[in-house]
């Protein structure tokens, strides 16, 4: 027997995805995978190649080279398996005229092949769920962008699928809607499902994600939790110190210290200078003494640790194919 | 605190057979296709839906009322079924072959602008599931139109002048008809693409829909003012052979609309293959049908019928071979495992190679047919005198050059195919572009040398230039200027090319079938979820 399905435990696998549009690289052997239950976010700026590989996952595209593979399936070899496991919110709505938001569902209940009462108790599960039940016989157009993102998101759950994918599903949202949102997605990974999502609005994805991926130029930068990156980062981590005497000597002191010293973004502004530190609680103390005595007087030090969309910033370049 | 049970009173008498009936309605529309239920709520709340309903009400009303008035009082007296017929005729024809055929159209090319296609891809949904769903919605709807109209034909029939059959006739063509078309509207839907395409496409499309209400319309009122003029027989093959002919093609572009939705990586060919010899095969058969029952009447159907083929295998010929030569492990699944298997199937399993032979082989056979039928006419004495010779002259020698340059040319676009898909990965539609492209190079580039260097002096036939200029060639051919050896030799080219390209491909039926995982098959037994429950209650 030929085993053509992954191994192990991850409900998510992307193996040496590549896809190419003539000569850009959309995604250029991206690799990582997606634990069972966790809050996948997927960072990268526009043009990055992040829809190019969700669009692979959910079965719309097929790689150039390598695989993905979602509960051990290939996407490429088992599509309709892989179909069965998966929901997908794209970023456009995907609406039809003429309908109703119960009648909507129903369709896609009907279209995933649900029968019988359990589609009309799914169905129902669902309204509640994503709080659309007082809209259930609405019509789709008269929708608000908060509400038919909530639809869409029903529309992705109403076959339950064990996992979700979720295009920039926050994307155009009042911060009500994107909190609503937000707790929706925690209910749904604390039920087991796993979520890859992607977003522009990188502090909701620091909050609601258990790990996350970078992505640039259809390459992966860098991946793991918020706090592993970050952790990675720390040689990154911004100083600021309250010089009052001699300020136009100190550069020479502070690259006299040593390596974890990083110059090269150094702002001074008049008794206060910021620069990036790559040492830990005793190195800056370290620092201090050492500044000290030099002769400057040290009257303030604050160490700032850096949020996601730093870490954004600083493991992307801004550039876009 | 005692309680009524209101519930228990209200049910006891038939509640069982309701119950019965309710859990059987429920089960029956759980298995009617989705797309169906989907389409037919959108449809029926639609604007033009309620605009084209209302327009046939009042349309027809108001045509009951002035058709009367303006026959009155001969109404009484004389037959006057034709003109009110004619009326509601009209009536009834724009939205069967023109509203319901677009609003298809549009519906599919809808799907697809507004990405809920790739939505439905992503269900438990099949290309076919939804292809099919829509058609169904577009009969409902024009079955709808008929049943408002339906009063109106019994009233004009009470007229008198126009009799049962011929009204039941014209109302089987519009069915069929209004059917056929909406079904070339769906196949349009996924063929263009961006904007300049889709608008090309409609106006291609609304340009075949006037030119069938038009057809329709000179046959329906033939068949009112002048009678039937057919004998019982000629009746029932002209029923059978359409309808055949109808169901066969209206297939064929089904299954190639279906195609057209299906992902890259499944088999999108072998079904499409099928239900092009499946539409062969009818045709064959209603031109043979043809010549031996209609007789010298039946001649103008041999006619039509060999272009339709010859024009739908060019079509397809050069499509096929166009396609990916990848096989994908899902097709691969599929391959024949058998040795046998293998050697007869290969040619329906996707890829320009198998395309190529595909194409060959079922030409090859075609033209023998057709060379041998054309020799059979002669013999029995079918087309006499004239009719004879211009049979012979039209679809003699011309019919096999058509047919050894077409394998020719195939042969060469595979080739061209074979390296543009080195670094691209262009859609099947190349193939014909490439066909078009090595067809007018074929023929301009020998005919501009012999031009040249004859002084640009007006030109006569020289084999030695224009051997590769199949118009030049099959037009001398038709004039009977043809030298004696150029057909053999324009022949001889095509089987030695043909026969290559069956060599060549030998070792496309060497790829085996792979082994679909174990655990891929249990989960494809599992039963879809509620099925189970449903058939427990």
């Amino acid at each position: 027997m030929i085993a053509v399905h992954s191994s192990g435990s991850d409900c998510i696998e992307l193996r040496r995805l590549h896809r190419f549009f003539g000569d850009t690289k959309a995604v250029n052997d991206v690799t990582f995978s997606v634990g069972r239950g966790q809050v996948f976010g997927y960072i990268g700026p526009n043009g990055a190649g992040k829809t190019t590989s969700m669009r692979i996952l959910a079965t719309l595209d097929l790689p150039s080279y390598g695989d993905a593979y979602v509960d051990g399936f290939s996407v490429v070899n088992d599509p309709e398996l892989v179909r069965k496991r998966l929901g997908f919110m794209p970023d456009a709505f995907g609406t039809y005229r003429d309908v109703n938001c119960s009648e909507y569902l129903d369709f896609f209940a009907r279209a995933y092949g649900l029968v019988g009462r359990h589609r009309s108790q799914r169905l129902q599960w669902v309204l509640n769920f994503t709080g659309t039940e007082g809209m259930a016989n609405k019509p789709i157009r008269g929708l608000s962008k908060g509400m038919k993102q909530r639809l869409c998101l029903g529309r992705a759950l109403i076959h339950d699928p064990a996992v979700l994918i979720l295009d920039e599903p926050a994307a155009g949202l009042d911060p009500r809607a994107r909190i609503e949102l937000r707790q929706m997605i925690r209910q749904l990974a604390d039920r087991g499902k796993t979520i890859l999502i992607s977003s522009h609005i990188l502090t909701e994805l620091a909050e609601v994600c258990d790990s996350v991926a970078i992505i640039e130029q259809g390459q992966l930068l860098a991946t793991g939790s918020v706090d592993q990156i970050q952790a990675e980062r720390q040689n990154q981590l911004e100083l600021t110190m309250r010089i009052l005497n001699r300020q136009d000597d100190v550069i020479e002191a502070l690259k006299g210290f040593g390596e974890s010293v990083l110059m090269d973004n150094a702002i001074i502004d008049g008794q206060f200078i910021r620069f990036g530190f790559g040492g830990d609680m005793s190195a800056q103390a370290a620092l201090v003494t050492h500044l000290v005595n030099s002769g400057f007087e040290v009257a303030e030090v604050r160490a700032e640790k850096k949020s996601l969309e730093d870490v954004f910033l600083q493991v992307t370049e801004g550039l876009v194919q | 605190m005692a309680t009524i049970d209101t519930t228990a009173e209200i049910a006891s008498p038939h509640s069982d057979w309701l119950d019965k009936l309710d859990r059987w309605c429920a089960r029956t529309g759980d298995r009617i296709n989705p797309i169906l239920v989907k389409e037919t709520r959108q449809s029926l709340k639609s604007r033009q839906f309620v605009v084209t309903f209302s327009m046939i009400l009042f349309a027809a009303l108001a045509w009951t009322i002035a058709g009367s008035l303006s026959m009155m009082p001969q109404i009484y007296t004389t037959p006057s079924a034709p003109r009110m017929m004619i009326g509601y005729y009209a009536v009834l024809a724009l939205p069967m072959l023109m509203v319901v055929p677009i609003a298809a159209y549009r519906s599919l090319e809808a799907e697809i602008d507004d990405g809920t296609l790739e939505l439905l891809s992503i269900t438990a949904l099949s290309p076919w599931q939804i292809v099919l769903g829509k058609l169904g919605s577009a009969s409902l709807q024009m079955l709808l139109y008929f049943v408002t109209l339906f009063p109106c034909l019994a009233y004009a029939y009470s007229l008198r002048g126009v009799d049962l059959p011929t009204t039941l006739l014209i109302v089987a063509s519009l069915g069929v008809a209004g059917l056929l078309l909406t079904v070339v509207g769906l196949f349009f839907a996924p063929t263009a693409r961006g904007r300049s395409g889709r608008v090309s496409a409609l106006l291609a499309l609304i340009f075949l829909l006037v030119l069938a209400e038009y057809a329709m319309g000179a046959m329906v009122f033939g068949m009112i003012f002048y009678g039937n003029p057919l004998s019982q027989s000629e009746l029932l093959f002209y029923v059978v052979a359409s309808t055949a002919v109808a169901f066969s093609l209206g297939h064929l572009m089904l299954t190639s609309t279906a195609a057209q939705l299906t992902p890259e990586t499944e088999n999108r060919s072998t079904a499409v293959r099928l239900s092009l010899l499946a539409f062969t095969t009818v045709c064959v058969s209603t031109i043979a049908l043809a010549v031996l029952v209609l007789r010298s009447s039946g001649l103008p159907i041999y006619f039509f019928g060999m272009f339709v083929i010859a024009g739908v295998w060019t079509f397809c010929g050069a499509l096929m071979v166009g396609e990916r030569s990848t096989i994908t492990p899902r097709i691969r699944r599929e391959l024949p495992s058998s040795f046998l298997g293998r050697l007869v199937l290969t040619w329906l399993t996707p890829g320009p190679t198998t395309g190529l032979v595909f194409t060959i082989i079922v030409l090859s056979i075609l033209t023998v047919m057709q060379q041998a039928s054309l020799s059979w006419i002669s013999r029995s004495g079918i087309a006499r005198g004239i009719y004879s010779s211009q049979l012979r002259r039209f679809f003699g020698q011309p019919a096999l050059l058509f047919v050894a340059y077409l394998i020719s040319f195939l042969v060469i676009v595979r080739l061209l195919m074979y390296v543009i898909r080195l670094r691209n990965n262009p859609r099947v539609e190349l193939g014909l572009a490439a066909l078009v492209v090595v067809a007018l190079m074929a023929a301009l580039i020998p005919y501009s040398m012999q031009l040249h260097y004859n002084d640009y002096q007006p030109l006569t036939y020289d084999p030695k230039w224009q051997m590769t200029n199949w118009a030049f060639t099959m037009a001398s051919a038709l004039e009977r200027r043809l030298p004696p050896n150029i057909i053999s030799n324009v022949v001889g080219a095509a089987v030695g090319l043909g026969t290559i390209a069956i060599l060549a491909a030998w070792k496309t039926t060497r790829p085996r079938r792979t082994a679909t995982p174990e655990r891929v098959l249990q989960e494809l037994e599992k039963k879809p979820q509620g099925l189970s429950e449903q058939s427990a209650s």
